[in-house]
């Protein structure tokens, strides 16, 4: 099947499977390891891709949570990413997807230290493209620059939260659960738009 | 039909974890006793909140999804409502198990009280404190609102003599604007006109009875230069003809 379904398999004992979709690679593999190096008491599996449909001759466990990467500075990362999103089954999308732009700031290195500057001028595209996206999927969004490892430290910490979450391995807490609360805060914002 | 073989493949797996057999976990085995339990109690709440799930997701693919199509904004519209719906769920729960916690602690503090000496107990030492707390703070909310009605009374005075200071200068001015109309007005009567006219006539018909002197004078062919009175009427013309203009 070329559509991926949140519950069409049983979970793994004790364990967690994130999937990353973007088109960086380089960044998607430095995230996992990042994410992997997270102190968890489940076991988490990371699986990447560049994009769905995922091959169906391999025989993976059930996917709890699905990250789409955007890359702010490629229109190529977003179209790859609204083509994938086609081939997720709509019950995904009770709180088990989530997006992730990055490539929101760099950072110039200088001799003492380092300071932002922000280059919003350079995106190709605009922040609000991706803002309405996961507004219409009803999905969280996170920001994040990937490429600095601090910031990656801490995203990957999230997103290991989340999946546990998502995986059912947080007790009392579900994934709709979670959407429902970290939604509340991004709606008025959007009104505007 | 893919929903009711999960449902019972779920329940299955469930039955099984409930027995408490040792579950064939792929990664790596804890050596120390507590360490497995730690993790039979762990993967026991996890498959708990899984099986939950599932059984959610076969209660919803219960529900028949309205097959018409909708536009997009009544969709929107609709998931909103939804959304809200989640929302009224999940705060009625909070609420409940508020109420439900409250009354378990009163109870048990019920059960407590009826145990325990009242004259010596650290609860009772406590009720004291908070109690005089409560004193003290109703003492300072009283005190503060005399403090706020004194400030009212102030500013009250304060904007009734604004407004009367306001309302004396507009008389001051509206006096003087009436002042400058009547000068203004006074200047444009026609009394004032009248008597300019008035005074123009009399200059000019003096000014012709001075020139028929002159003439009746150098006409006699006297020697006015030696006369003084005579030298001022005929010498007086140019005087005059500067006045009116």
């Amino acid at each position: 099947m070329s559509v991926l379904r949140p519950l069409d398999k049983l979970p793994g004992l004790n364990t967690a499977t994130i999937l990353l979709v973007g088109t960086e690679d380089a960044l998607l593999q430095q995230l996992a390891e990042a994410m992997l190096k997270e102190d968890c008491t489940s076991e988490l599996k990371v699986h990447l891709a560049k994009s769905l449909p995922l091959p169906s001759n391999v025989n993976r466990p059930r996917i709890d949570l699905i990250v789409f990467v955007v890359n702010l500075h490629s229109k190529h990362s977003l179209r790859n990413v609204e083509e994938s999103l086609h081939h997720v089954d709509a019950t995904f999308f009770l709180g088990k997807v989530s997006f992730l732009a990055t490539g929101v700031m760099k950072v110039e290195i200088t001799g003492r230290g380092f300071f932002a500057a922000g280059q919003e001028s350079h995106c190709s595209i605009h922040r609000n493209t991706v803002m309405k996206l996961a507004h219409t999927y009803r999905s969280p969004l996170l920001f994040c620059d990937l490429e600095i490892e601090d910031f990656r430290a801490a995203m990957a910490q999230r997103l290991v939260r989340m999946l546990q979450i998502c995986a059912g391995h947080v007790p009392s807490v579900s994934a709709l659960n979670l959407l429902s609360l970290l939604q509340s805060s991004e709606n008025p914002s959007l009104e505007d738009l | 039909m893919e929903t009711q073989s999960e449902e019972q493949a779920a329940a299955e797996a469930a039955d099984s974890r409930g027995e408490g057999e040792p579950p064939q976990v792929a990664g790596p085995q804890a050596a120390r006793p507590e360490d497995r339990m730690a993790l039979l109690l762990r993967v026991r709440a996890q498959t708990k909140q899984q099986l939950l799930e599932y059984k959610s997701m076969v209660d919803a693919n219960e529900e028949k999804t309205p097959e018409q199509i909708m536009q997009e904004k009544q969709i929107e519209a609709k998931i909103e409502e939804l959304e809200k719906e989640i929302e009224e769920a999940k705060i009625a729960f909070e609420m409940k198990k508020l109420a439900l916690d409250r009354m378990q602690l009163s109870s048990a503090l019920k059960k407590h009280m009826e145990k325990i000496n009242t004259k010596t107990s650290v609860l009772m030492d406590n009720m004291k404190q908070i109690l005089s707390l409560n004193k003290s703070v109703m003492k300072s909310q009283q005190e503060t609102r005399d403090l706020e009605d004194k400030l009212l009374d102030v500013r009250k005075k304060r904007l009734q003599l604004k407004q009367a200071s306001e309302r004396k200068l507009l008389e001051i001015q509206t006096e003087k604007n009436k002042q400058k109309d009547d000068l203004g007005s006074m200047e444009n009567s026609g009394k004032i006109k009248t008597i300019q006219q008035n005074l123009e006539m009399e200059i000019q018909i003096t000014t012709v009875i001075q020139h028929v002197f002159q003439n009746l004078i150098l006409g006699s062919k006297a020697n006015w230069a030696e006369d003084s009175a005579l030298k001022e009427t005929v010498l007086q013309l140019e005087k005059n003809l500067t006045m009116i203009q």
